[in-house]
């Protein structure tokens, strides 16, 4: 399906001054003519993409083959709050940059027909209804024929978001991927079952999601109790602790997970919190913590990632405003660029569409 | 060892000028080195080698602003350190002097790009290397070009550039002379071949298409970050280097410090992940540092606002520090290792 045949479009805000447009893979070009698209973006999207109404007719009738959106919650969480603020902070941190990747010569913008969902709709104090808001988004997604790139939001996102995949693939079965610092495997928390803490507990629930095609990777340091390590060993869900990621390196780590989670399945749900990265590099956070992953690792993670890909990639626990150099926003947008970029290149390399 | 030379300064305070000055300097220069004024016969009088010149201008930025603060952490972070350095067994003293800031206008970039290439000028002509702390990269224009302008039409120069963006636009908006068309005006220059000129560091999508293709058409050998993650830093930087120092008679060496891995440096413009680490930068400026003399040295998109803890302005000056000790060792200006702390408080 060509540009011409769907109703994706990326039009340039600027009307007026001396704006020229050229054609349209303009952008993909650093402004040359006109006015300057770089620092006035008009509607801060991600990407600077087109706005699609998170509808799954909308969707399709768009073309749209990655659905960026975001869940400004962080009441599903047990530690610092503030990662509401996760999505726009990626927001922003995109208007710095071009959506033409050189490293995998990919304008991403126009090879998945990007659109901007905008925020998932969340209820204060309402834990439950908000994540029924953001099943049924996501699922709008899905059925709207594109991938989805979720950003939190606090790491409770997961718990509908693999519901929301699962039953999209509810013929089928699905992956479930966990990278972060803490193994987040607690039946519960003081009661509450769908906190932050209980991500792979309440994926290897749902009845199309099987412990073979589970694995968490990147654990490391002492939040992390007896009772999520033992879920781990009792179910024969696979780990990868940190430890193990720095003695066998971040590539052939990332190529296992992912091997594991496509392993017969039809669809993978890949979370990666942002805590799995060092404090150094990621200070930005609801919980950093030292010893993770570094500048390239984090590239590099995502980068072999794309070459597997995932229907549902989630960045979650970002919280800009404890950065003040404002780094832990660019390296977030970067996780999801160069998944996409390597994704891209992945695809056509092997003469595919997304 | 020569006796009319006062060694103090090589050993830790000893009480008088020696302790006075640490962390108090009096005047805040860079390694407390002597200001003098920037003018060509006031700098020949002097017998140091490199000029220290600070460029607070940031009116070629694309991005966040904040780069015009550079000189001055840039000088402060340089009172933390000393002018020995015991893994070279150099000492850096006597070796710089600081000639202040480049007066700027504000609001008149084009006057304050024609005061850039004079400053620059001034210093080449009194045959001292220009240390040049801006600033955003768009100085690194005028720099070069007052370097080009100095060796003259029947000399080579080369160029090796450190940064995380190839600043390779032709135009930006239609204005020509901003830091993202920094390596296009440059590579524009009569006197640099292609053949001579390395970028270090590419990476991420602030490299538009036009960069790559302008890279292409004009034959530049540009090292993107994911060529380190395999060949790893040392082989690329002698690579680089060889290009650069390979039949030219004088070389530019630019570090935009966003070529450092956001964590390694997040007080920049425009951070950037996946960069290099802080030991790779220190193996890459003594690796560049064999090669004994360089003919300009700039270091840019120091933003200080967003350096909180100040470890970015420090890597910096530690960078260039360390490229000076290096190149003196490499020079064989070493210090009598025979010197001892007992020797000066016998001669008291």
């Amino acid at each position: 399906m060509s540009e011409a045949q769907t109703g994706w479009q990326h039009v340039p805000h600027q009307h007026r001054g001396p704006h020229q447009h050229e054609g349209a893979d303009d952008h993909v070009y650093s402004p040359k003519l006109h006015n300057g698209t770089f620092k006035s973006q008009g509607i801060a999207t991600f990407m600077g993409a087109p706005y699609c109404p998170p509808d799954r007719k909308a969707i399709r009738a768009m073309g749209a083959k990655v659905c960026f959106i975001g869940v400004p919650w962080d009441q599903g969480q047990v530690v610092r709050a503030g990662t509401s603020q996760g999505a726009a902070g990626i927001r922003e941190a995109s208007t710095q940059y071009f959506p033409y990747m050189f490293e995998y010569d990919v304008d991403l913008l126009t090879f998945f027909r990007v659109v901007d969902c905008g925020d998932i709709p969340v209820v204060p104090g309402n834990n439950t209804k908000s994540h029924e808001y953001i099943y049924d988004y996501l699922t709008e997604c899905l059925h709207g024929g594109a991938k989805v790139v979720l950003c939190g939001g606090d790491h409770s996102v997961p718990i509908p978001g693999a519901r929301a995949l699962s039953d999209f693939h509810k013929n089928g079965t699905i992956g479930y991927l966990h990278v972060d610092c803490h193994l987040d495997a607690a039946p519960d928390w003081a009661g509450n079952a769908f906190t932050n803490c209980s991500g792979p507990s309440r994926a290897l629930d749902l009845p199309n999601c099987n412990a073979k095609n589970m694995v968490h990777m990147g654990s490391r340091n002492g939040l992390n109790p007896k009772d999520w390590h033992d879920f781990f060993v009792d179910n024969a869900v696979g780990l990868i602790p940190m430890q193990d990621v720095a003695r066998r390196g971040v590539v052939e780590c990332t190529k296992e997970i992912f091997t594991r989670a496509w392993d017969g399945t039809d669809g993978v749900y890949f979370s990666w919190d942002t805590d799995s990265i060092d404090s150094s590099c990621m200070p930005g956070t609801t919980a950093p913590e030292c010893f993770g992953l570094k500048g390239r690792e984090i590239v590099q993670l995502a980068r072999t990632a794309g070459t597997f890909g995932a229907d549902i990639m989630e960045v979650s626990e970002l919280c800009p405003q404890f950065d003040v150099s404002h780094i832990s926003i660019k390296t977030a947008a970067l996780m999801i660029y160069h998944f996409l970029g390597s994704r891209a290149k992945t695809l056509r390399d092997r003469g595919q569409q997304p | 060892m020569n006796p009319a030379k006062s060694y103090a300064h090589l050993f830790s305070p000893l009480g008088g000028e020696g302790g006075e000055n640490y962390r108090a300097p009096g005047q805040l220069t860079f390694l407390r080195a002597p200001h003098v004024p920037l003018e060509t016969e006031a700098l020949k009088a002097q017998s140091a080698r490199y000029a220290f010149v600070g460029v607070p201008f940031d009116e070629g930025n694309v991005g966040k602003p904040g780069s015009e603060d550079g000189p001055r952490e840039f000088r402060i972070a340089s009172q933390e350190y000393l002018s020995y350095w015991f893994e070279f067994g150099v000492d850096l003293y006597g070796l710089a002097v600081d000639c202040g800031d480049v007066p700027m206008p504000k609001v008149n970039p084009d006057s304050a790009r024609e005061r850039i290439y004079r400053a620059v000028t001034t210093v080449l002509k009194a045959g001292k290397t220009p240390i040049i702390v801006g600033g955003d990269r768009s100085i690194s224009i005028q720099a070069a070009r007052a370097l080009s302008d100095h060796i003259g039409t029947g000399k080579k120069m080369g160029c090796l550039h450190f940064g995380a963006h190839l600043d390779l636009a032709d135009s930006w908006a239609g204005e020509k002379l901003l830091s993202t068309c920094a390596l296009a005006r440059i590579t524009e220059l009569p006197n640099l071949p292609a053949a001579n000129v390395a970028h270090i560091g590419a990476r991420n999508s602030m490299n538009p298409k036009d960069y790559i293709d302008l890279a292409k058409a004009r034959g530049l050998r540009f090292y993107p970050m994911f060529e380190i993650y395999d060949r790893g830093i040392d082989a690329v930087t002698r690579e680089a280097v060889e290009r650069v120092w390979t039949g030219t008679d004088a070389q530019y060496l630019s570090f935009n410090f966003n070529v450092m891995d956001a964590s390694a440096a997040p007080g920049v413009t425009a951070t950037e992940p996946g960069g290099l680490e802080s030991r790779e930068i220190v193996q890459v400026a003594d690796i560049i540092g064999e090669r004994k003399t360089v003919s300009l040295i700039d270091v840019t998109e120091l933003a200080p606002v967003f350096d909180v803890s100040g470890t970015t302005s420090r890597l910096a000056v530690c960078t260039v520090l360390r490229l000076m000790a290096a190149m003196a060792r490499a020079r064989g200006e070493l210090v009598d290792q025979r010197l001892r702390r007992s020797d000066l408080t016998a001669a008291e």
